[in-house]
C-alpha cells in the first residue's frame, strides 16, 4: 500500500467523526449563538449575559465555587505530592493507586457516597449528634459548600499528580544539601522545595479551575437547586426552556471566561517568574 | 520507627477521603431498613432484590454495557488506525492534524454534548443510538491515540521490514509483529474508552431517547427524585465491576502512565 492512499484511509475514520460530531456541531452552535429569536443576526444573547445581574451573578457564583475547590485541592493536594515525591517506588505505587482508583469510578457514584455522608441524616451528622457535639444537624449539603467538597473529590487527583510529576524530576539531594548547609526545615521548604514544585502547581491549578468551571454532576447532585452554576444554567436553557440560542451562547461564553482566567492566570505566574530571575 | 510527618499524615486523610464515598455506599446497600441511615439496621439483601422490580436499571445497564462495548471496540479501531499514520508516516500537517484529532478533549464534555445535540436535530440523528455511540466514539478517540502514539514512539520499524525482507505478507507482518508488540497501549485505550462511556453523564445527557437512557443517568434522574438504598445497592453493582477493569487497566498498563496522559491533555 502506498503512503499517498495510506495516510489518508488510515485518518478517515477519526476525521470523519471528529467532523461530523465536533466540528461541524461546534460551528452550527456559534452560528446559533449570534441568531435572535427571528432568526436574524445579533449579539443578543451575549449581550443579554452581560446586561442582566442574575446571568453575571451565576458566572461570579461559578468562579467563585472553582476557586474555593482550586484552594482546597491545593492545600490538600500538596502535601500528598510532597510524600509521594519523598516516598520509596512501592509506598508511591500504592498511594498512587488509591487516590486514582476511585476517580475511574463514576461521578454519580462517588457523589451519591458523600450524600450519605453529608445529608441532614448523614453519617457525619449521625455522628456528632449521637456524641453530643452537636443539637442539629449541620448543613453540609445542597449549598456551596457542599459543592466545593465534591469538585474537590473529583479533581484531587489532578492537583496531586501535576504537582508530583513536577517534583519527580527535581533532584531529591537538593533538600538534603540545603539541610547539609544548616538550612532549617521550614527555610529548606521556602528556598528549595516550593520554588520547583511552582510549574505543578500552577498546571494543576489550571487544569482543577477548568474541570471545576465546566463541571455539571457535581452541582446537579450536591447543590440542588439552591447552586446553580454556569453549565446547570445552560443545561436548562437547552434542554426545559428549550432556547438553543441562548444555550448556545451561554456555552461560548463559559468556554471563553474559563479561557481568559486561565490566560489570565497564566500571565500573573509568568511575570512572578521574570521578577523572580531578574530580582536575585 | 521514623516519627510521622506531617505530610504524611495529611496523605493518610486524603487517601480516606477519597475513598470515603466508595466506602460508606457498601455497607449502605445492605441495610434491612426503607431509607438510608447510620449505622445501616440490620442485613437484608433486599435492595438488591429491589433492583430486579425496576426495569429502568435493568434496560439501561444493558443499553450501557452494549454502547460502552461498541464504542470501546470502534475507539481503539480507529484511534489506533490514526496514530500509525501520525507515527508510520511523515506527512506535512501531521502535527495539525495530531492536534485536532486531541480537540475534543480541551472542550468540556457538557458543551461537546449540547452541540451534538443541536447538529443531530438537524440531519436526525438525536435520541438515536447511532447518535450515542457516535459521540462516545468521539470523546475515547482522543485517549487511544494518545496512548497508541506513546506506544509507537517507542516502536522499531525495522522490524516490520525485517518481516518483509524475510518474505512475510503486510498482514502476516501486522498480526505477528507489529500488533503484540503494541497490544498493551491498545488494550488500555480499550479498557479506557470503555470505562469513559460506561461513567459518561454529560454528553449521554442531551442525546439519548426516554427508552434508551443509560445507567448513570437512570442513577442520576432517579437520584434527584428519591434517596434510597436502592441508589447504594445499584451502586455497588457497577463499583464491583468497575472495579474488575481497574485492576486489569493496573496489570495491563499502570494506572499512573495512564494518568499521567490523562492530565497532560486538558
Amino acid at each position: 500500500m502506498g503512503r499517498r492512499l495510506a495516510v489518508p484511509l488510515l485518518l478517515a475514520p477519526s476525521l470523519i467523526i471528529l467532523l461530523g460530531v465536533f466540528l461541524l456541531p461546534m460551528l452550527l452552535m456559534l452560528v446559533l449563538s449570534l441568531q435572535n429569536d427571528q432568526q436574524q443576526f445579533s449579539f443578543e444573547n451575549y449581550l443579554l449575559f452581560i446586561q442582566d445581574p442574575f446571568y453575571t451573578g451565576i458566572l461570579w457564583r461559578t468562579i467563585r465555587v472553582s476557586l474555593w475547590t482550586v484552594l482546597f485541592s491545593l492545600l490538600l493536594g500538596f502535601p500528598v505530592a510532597i510524600y509521594m515525591a519523598n516516598a520509596s517506588g512501592k509506598v508511591r505505587g500504592i498511594v498512587t493507586m488509591l487516590i486514582l482508583a476511585p476517580h475511574l469510578i463514576s461521578v454519580v457514584i462517588r457523589n451519591f457516597g458523600w450524600v450519605v455522608v453529608l445529608g441532614e441524616k448523614g453519617w457525619i451528622n449521625e455522628l456528632l449528634l449521637s456524641i453530643g457535639f452537636i443539637h442539629e444537624p449541620l448543613r453540609l449539603l445542597y449549598n456551596e459548600l457542599g459543592v466545593v467538597i465534591g469538585l474537590t473529590d473529583s479533581f484531587i487527583a489532578y492537583m496531586v499528580l501535576a504537582i508530583a510529576t513536577s517534583l519527580y524530576s527535581v533532584d531529591q539531594s537538593l533538600s538534603k544539601a540545603a539541610a547539609i548547609l544548616g538550612a532549617s526545615r521550614i527555610r529548606s521548604f521556602f528556598d528549595v522545595t516550593l520554588p520547583l514544585s511552582l510549574p505543578g502547581i500552577y498546571a494543576g491549578v489550571t487544569l482543577v479551575f477548568s474541570l471545576s468551571m465546566s463541571a455539571f454532576v457535581t452541582p446537579s447532585l450536591m447543590g440542588g437547586t439552591s447552586v446553580k452554576v454556569l453549565p446547570v444554567i445552560a443545561y436548562e436553557q437547552v434542554m426545559s426552556t428549550l432556547n438553543w440560542p441562548l444555550g448556545a451562547a451561554l456555552s461560548f461564553l463559559l468556554l471563553g471566561s474559563t479561557i481568559l482566567l486561565v490566560a489570565l492566570f497564566t500571565r500573573l505566574a509568568e511575570t512572578k517568574r521574570y521578577k523572580e530571575v531578574f530580582a536575585s | 520507627m521514623k516519627k510521622p510527618s506531617l505530610a504524611g499524615i495529611i496523605t493518610v486523610i486524603v487517601l480516606l477521603l477519597v475513598n470515603l464515598p466508595i466506602l460508606v455506599i457498601i455497607p449502605s446497600s445492605f441495610t434491612a431498613a426503607g431509607y438510608l441511615s447510620f449505622p445501616p439496621e440490620g442485613f437484608s439483601f433486599r435492595w438488591y432484590a429491589k433492583i430486579f422490580e425496576r426495569p429502568e436499571f435493568i434496560d439501561s445497564f444493558w443499553v450501557s454495557l452494549q454502547l460502552a462495548v461498541i464504542t470501546a471496540v470502534l475507539a481503539a479501531l480507529f484511534g489506533t488506525l490514526a496514530a500509525f499514520a501520525l507515527a508510520k508516516y511523515k506527512f506535512r500537517g501531521s502535527q495539525v492534524i495530531n492536534s485536532l484529532l486531541l480537540s475534543p478533549l480541551t472542550v468540556p464534555s457538557l458543551i461537546i454534548g449540547i452541540a451534538a445535540l443541536l447538529f443531530f436535530t438537524r440531519i436526525g440523528l438525536a435520541g438515536t443510538f447511532a447518535g450515542l455511540l457516535l459521540a462516545h466514539v468521539l470523546i475515547s478517540v482522543p485517549y487511544v491515540v494518545r496512548l497508541v502514539l506513546t506506544g509507537l514512539s517507542s516502536f522499531d520499524f525495522t522490524l516490520e521490514k525485517a518481516g518483509y525482507m524475510l518474505g512475510a505478507s503486510p498482514a502476516r507482518v501486522f498480526w505477528d509483529i507489529t500488533l503484540p508488540l503494541l497490544r498493551p497501549a491498545i488494550v488500555s485505550g480499550m479498557i479506557f474508552s470503555f470505562l469513559t462511556s460506561f461513567d459518561n453523564v454529560t454528553v449521554s445527557l442531551f442525546l439519548v431517547a426516554p427508552d434508551t437512557t443509560t445507567l448513570p443517568l437512570a442513577i442520576f434522574s432517579y437520584m434527584q427524585e428519591t434517596l434510597d438504598p436502592l441508589v447504594a445497592s445499584i451502586s455497588s453493582v457497577v463499583i464491583l465491576l468497575s472495579l474488575v477493569f481497574i485492576v486489569i487497566l493496573e496489570k495491563v498498563y499502570g494506572l499512573d502512565r495512564l494518568f499521567g496522559l490523562q492530565s497532560q491533555s486538558h
